[in-house]
């Protein structure tokens, strides 16, 4: 065939609307892909940018000696930002006054992300700022202004070296970071620290090298410098796992979610490409006896697909990029990052998506177009072959096998989805098969619109078996992505329920205790219980000696030592964010002491059950059995302790005590209230900490209900494909119905009744389907607990019976209205 | 003496059935010479439309032999077959089979179009004015009565000067009175043309203005 001749069949095919539908689905797979992917993929990188705050940096190098000028070379070769800071703990004095403290100094460039919040005023609110300390002053946390009795303009000494107070420093992007990062904090510049000479051999100094950039020179640097055990490269995900593995989980929920529009998108593709071929089976049996080859046909209907597959993609792609930026206008108010800007990726993959959708869902038709017997133009029930429909149904599920690869490139992701997709086809495929052959009658039984639709339903068994199973999978794609993102979501709010612990308190005194408790009581909400803190180190595993037990492992150099001073504790009942994983927890009044390890360090340092440990606590020798091991919650708000001993063990140490309790931002003046009441107590704020999570967690459950808008929209799609499918059947059979003396109330009222009962059975299938998939994507992908949604089991049918009634009475309105004569002369 | 266009030997057709193999055609032999018009009659069911797919190389024989136009169609692919269907056959059926999405005009065009001919336009103009339709060129077939639609099939059937025409029906979905006057219309051109017509039909009257009829019952040709 010409081209002029395929540029005029196509013209008249998308302007008689013959083409229309299929435009339109790959319109939708393209715009839903490119807006999804713009969105997310900028929506991701801010996400990045705004968690790499926490770090102050995209990345960190951390070590206890001093980073070597040749990393920050080439890192600046790379065209990295860098900064440095150096953290060690020091006693300073303010005339007769001394006060542990944190101190953190750092250089010009500090911090890389994130700001710095400083203030005049203790305790207020500050005002984020470019500068760090200039040499020879200092700023400090709100709480030594009383701890110490000091105001803006004092001087206080930092080991030898005299510094001025210069202002408030309210917050730090990276506090968060550690939590044992004790004391408050004193912030002053680097090039004050040699003057101070309190950094010796032996300090306990932490050396930070700050690093910024584009990801791929990030990473070469990695690469590059080979890192041994001494220097620890730090990212987001390994330096704060809460809101790494939110980052994960919002990032597979939301290629769930693309990967789904996706798949209903291409379905609508194949469903009117089917019905387009279909259509044309008579056009192409006149084409073939005025001598058109198999060949011409082949070539003429390819080259046809592929002009409209480009159009289609060329206003897909602008569809998705104008709907993003409606999106994120309407948005603005709610996303508070800024959002960079986009990258080529969202429009490329928009691309592919259109070309796999076209090739794999609708090429298939077409290419049997060429298989069309000339002898149909005679004999009119000549059509397609069973066989080329099981390659159409084959070359789809490859096209959706490569698309979910390539889309998500997570396998796991991608085969639970299958598996729940095949699994609920051939389960509910013969279910439906079975219930639309059970009862069969014989006529058409146009006596009321309920029994000419039950009567259809049966006639059309195996169309009406697959529209079921198309309406259910549609919805229950739609309700896996809803019940998905509902327990993500209240799975990230658990993790830091309302008025959660957002201040610890440490290093209360034995007969500090009950004045602190009382103080808190009274203007906060008391968290943990106390936990007593004892200092010690190990010495000893079984009669040997920790040194030579830690040598024996053959560990790197440079890494932690078993025999670091460490925070011990006892208490009688287990924490209720650990779970014992192995041995047994003490009974009460049990005499020999004994101790719980934490899972992670006992198998990092070689220790079982039954493993003897020797301590030294302050000088005096204790030993005990271990009789436990425990996993932790890390991602849980409260204390977690590496070693727990039992009551016995260390009851006669002196201790101190840590507790934590929960404080409105606005009534952060009580701190100053405690601290002067007991001054050498240390509180860690870590409400900053909580918000920053928050607001993370607000971000991403914004994306993820886009995504949910979006599929939507694809799944209504897929549902008005489907019955335009089946349309051509239903209008020759309700025209003669017509003809024959049936009324309009009658078809109207039988198409009813037959979308109810196809939208109910699809409800059906959807509810159970989605309830595998879910219980299967919840424990294997997202690492949550799975459970049943009894609220959908009414709502999918109820919901799955209007919707498709609705969807299906509006796009056959025409077989009602359309006079029987036009019907049955086929002119329809 | 006229060249032989159509021969047909020992031609059968069978096809498989759920209740065993059902026999169409049972050993058909037929010539037909350039310029005759032939009649295919029959009661429903005979076979008599199935022998008409055959040889105009529509539909392939269980077994036998088929000449068209010097070329054994039986042996060819459906590629090779299509070839020699554009090249020397012409078609007009009892449901018109226009195409609804192009014009009269395109339609008439189509088959040399197919071929590759640039003047397929004034040809087909030609065409159109000759069966009556002059004025009818830019309407779709939903907008044409259906003697109007056979007009336009006619004139599509000669467009591509076909050396044989098969015509399945060609009044069969149309009044007495528009019957007769395609008929005059399809066997004027055909005198005009030259070609070699073959029709199946019901309708006596038509088979009566052919100059041979021939009768099947059963699958086999009647004497």
């Amino acid at each position: 065939m010409s081209l002029s001749l395929i540029l005029r069949l196509a013209w008249r095919d998308i302007r008689s609307g013959e083409m229309g539908l299929m435009l339109v689905a790959l319109l939708v797979a393209v715009g839903t892909v490119t807006s999804i992917s713009l969105f997310v993929d900028r929506l991701q990188t801010a996400l990045v940018q705004e968690s790499s705050n926490f770090l102050a940096a995209d990345r960190q190098i951390s070590s206890g000696e001093v980073i070597p000028q040749a990393f920050t070379l080439a890192a600046q070769e790379r065209g990295l930002d860098v900064a440095q800071t150096l953290v060690f703990p020091s006693m300073v004095f303010a005339g007769e006054t001394n006060q542990l403290v944190s101190v953190k100094a750092v250089d010009q460039g500090y911090p890389l992300r994130g700001k710095l919040i400083v203030g005049d005023v203790p305790f207020a609110r500050g005002v984020p700022t470019n500068e760090v300390p200039e040499p020879g002053t200092v700023w400090l946390d709100s709480r030594l202004f009383p701890a110490m009795g000091v105001q803006a303009g004092d001087v206080i000494e930092v080991g030898l070296a005299e510094l001025k107070v210069a202002r408030v420093l309210v917050a730090e992007p990276d506090r968060g970071g550690s939590f044992f990062d004790l004391g408050p904090r004193l912030m002053m510049n680097l090039v004050d620290v040699p003057a101070t000479e309190v950094v010796q051999p032996g300090s306990r100094l932490s050396y930070r090298l700050l690093l910024a950039g584009a990801e791929e020179n990030l990473e070469g640097l990695k690469e590059q410098l080979n890192l041994t055990p001494s220097y620890k490269w730090v990212s987001i995900r390994e330096s704060s796992p809460r809101i790494g593995r939110a980052l994960d989980r919002a990032e597979s929920f939301l290629l769930l979610g693309g990967l789904l529009g996706v798949l209903l998108a291409g379905v609508a593709v194949g469903l009117s490409a089917h019905r387009y071929a279909q259509r044309h089976f008579d056009h192409v049996g006149v084409l073939k006896t005025l001598g058109a080859t198999p060949k011409q046909i082949l070539y003429g209907f390819l080259s046809l697909l592929l002009l409209v597959g480009g159009i289609a993609i060329i206003l897909g792609l602008a569809a998705g990029g104008l709907l993003h930026i409606i999106i994120v206008e309407a948005l603005a108010n709610l996303i508070s990052v800024e959002l960079p800007s986009p990258t080529a990726r969202p429009f490329l993959l928009g691309t592919t998506t259109g070309l796999i959708c076209a090739t794999a869902f609708a090429m298939p038709a077409f290419i049997h177009l060429k298989d069309i017997t000339p002898m149909r133009v005679i004999r009119r029930d000549l059509g397609q072959s069973p066989a080329s429909r099981w390659v159409s149904y084959g070359a789809g599920a490859a096209g959706s096998l490569v698309l979910l690869v390539w889309y998500t490139n997570d396998l796991l992701l991608t085969f639970w989805t299958l598996a729940g997709i095949v699994g609920v086809c051939l389960v509910f495929g013969v279910l439906a098969n079975v219930l639309l052959r059970s009862g069969r009658v014989v006529g058409m039984q146009a006596k009321s619109g309920w029994r000419l639709a039950l009567a259809g339903l049966q006639r059309r068994r195996s169309e009406n078996t697959a529209q079921i199973l198309i309406f259910g999978l549609a919805i229950m794609l739609l309700l896996v992505l809803v019940l998905i993102r509902t327990a993500l979501i209240s799975e990230w709010r658990s993790q830091i329920p309302e008025n959660a612990a957002n201040h610890f308190v440490m290093n209360i005194a034995a007969d500090e205790v009950d004045g602190v408790r009382g103080l808190v009581e009274k203007r906060a909400t008391q968290g943990d219980f106390l936990y007593p803190m004892i200092r010690g180190r190990v010495t000893g595993v079984n009669d040997i000696a920790a040194k030579q037990w830690q040598d024996s492992l053959q560990r790197e150099p440079g890494g932690s030592r078993l025999t670091s001073e460490r925070n011990l504790t006892w208490v009688v009942d287990a924490p209720e964010s650990n779970a014992i994983v192995e041995g047994q927890w003490w009974v009460e009044g049990a005499l020999e002491p004994e101790v719980s390890l934490e899972a992670d360090y006992a198998r990092s340092w070689g220790l079982s059950l039954g493993d003897q440990l020797q301590f030294d606590i302050g000088g005096q020798q204790v030993e005990a059995k271990i009789t436990s091991i425990r996993t932790l919650e890390w991602e849980s708000m409260s204390p977690n302790f590496f070693i727990i001993f039992s009551p016995g063990a260390l009851q006669d140490f002196p201790a101190t005590y840590m507790t934590s309790f929960f404080l409105q931002r606005s009534d952060k003046r009580f701190l100053n209230e405690l601290l002067t009441a007991y001054p050498t107590i240390t509180v860690i704020e870590i409400d900053a900490l909580i918000a920053q999570i928050q607001e993370i967690v607000a971000q991403v459950s914004q994306a993820v209900e886009l995504v949910l808008g979006l599929v939507l929209i694809s799944g209504c799609l897929v549902l008005v494909a489907s019955i335009q499918a089946s349309r051509d059947s239903r209008m020759s059979e309700h025209g003669l119905i017509r003809a024959l003396g049936g009324s309009r109330k009658l078809i109207g009222s039988s198409l009813a009744a037959e979308f109810l009962l196809l939208g109910t059975f699809a409800g059906i299938v959807a509810v159970v389907g989605a309830e595998l998939t879910v219980g299967v994507l919840q424990s294997q992908v997202f690492n949550l607990s799975a459970s049943l949604h009894p609220w959908i089991w009414l709502l999918g049918p109820v919901a799955g019976a209007l919707i498709i009634a609705t969807v299906g009475l509006l796009g056959s309105r025409s077989l009602v209205d359309t006079p029987p004569m036009l019907v049955l002369r086929g002119l329809n | 003496m006229s060249r032989t266009v159509v021969s047909v030997e020992a031609v059968e057709k069978v096809v498989p059935t759920a209740a065993g193999s059902l026999v169409i055609l049972d050993g058909i032999d037929l010539e037909i010479k350039q310029g005759e018009t032939v009649a295919i009659v029959g009661a429903s069911g005979s076979g008599k439309t199935t022998l008409l797919g055959i040889l105009a190389g529509l539909d392939e024989a269980s077994a036998g032999r088929v000449m068209l136009v010097d070329e054994e169609i039986s042996s060819l692919d459906e590629e090779a077959r299509a070839k020699v269907r554009g090249q020397h056959v012409g078609f007009v059926f009892q449901s018109f089979q226009l195409l609804g999405s192009l014009t009269a005009l395109e339609n008439v065009m189509l088959p040399v179009e197919l071929r590759g001919d640039t003047l397929a336009q004034s040809q087909a103009a030609q065409l159109l004015a000759k069966v009556g339709l002059a004025d009818r060129v830019e309407h779709y077939p939903r907008q044409l009565s259906g003697g109007e639609q056979q007009r336009v099939a006619i004139a599509r059937a000669f467009a591509s000067a076909p050396t044989v025409l098969f015509a399945d029906e060609p009044t069969g979905n149309l009044d007495t009175q528009t019957g007769e006057l395609i008929c005059d219309l399809l066997f004027d051109l055909n005198r005009e043309f030259g070609t070699t017509l073959i029709m199946v039909t019901h309708d006596s009257r038509l088979a009566q203005r052919c100059s041979r009829t021939i009768a099947i019952a059963a699958g086999q040709i009647q004497a």
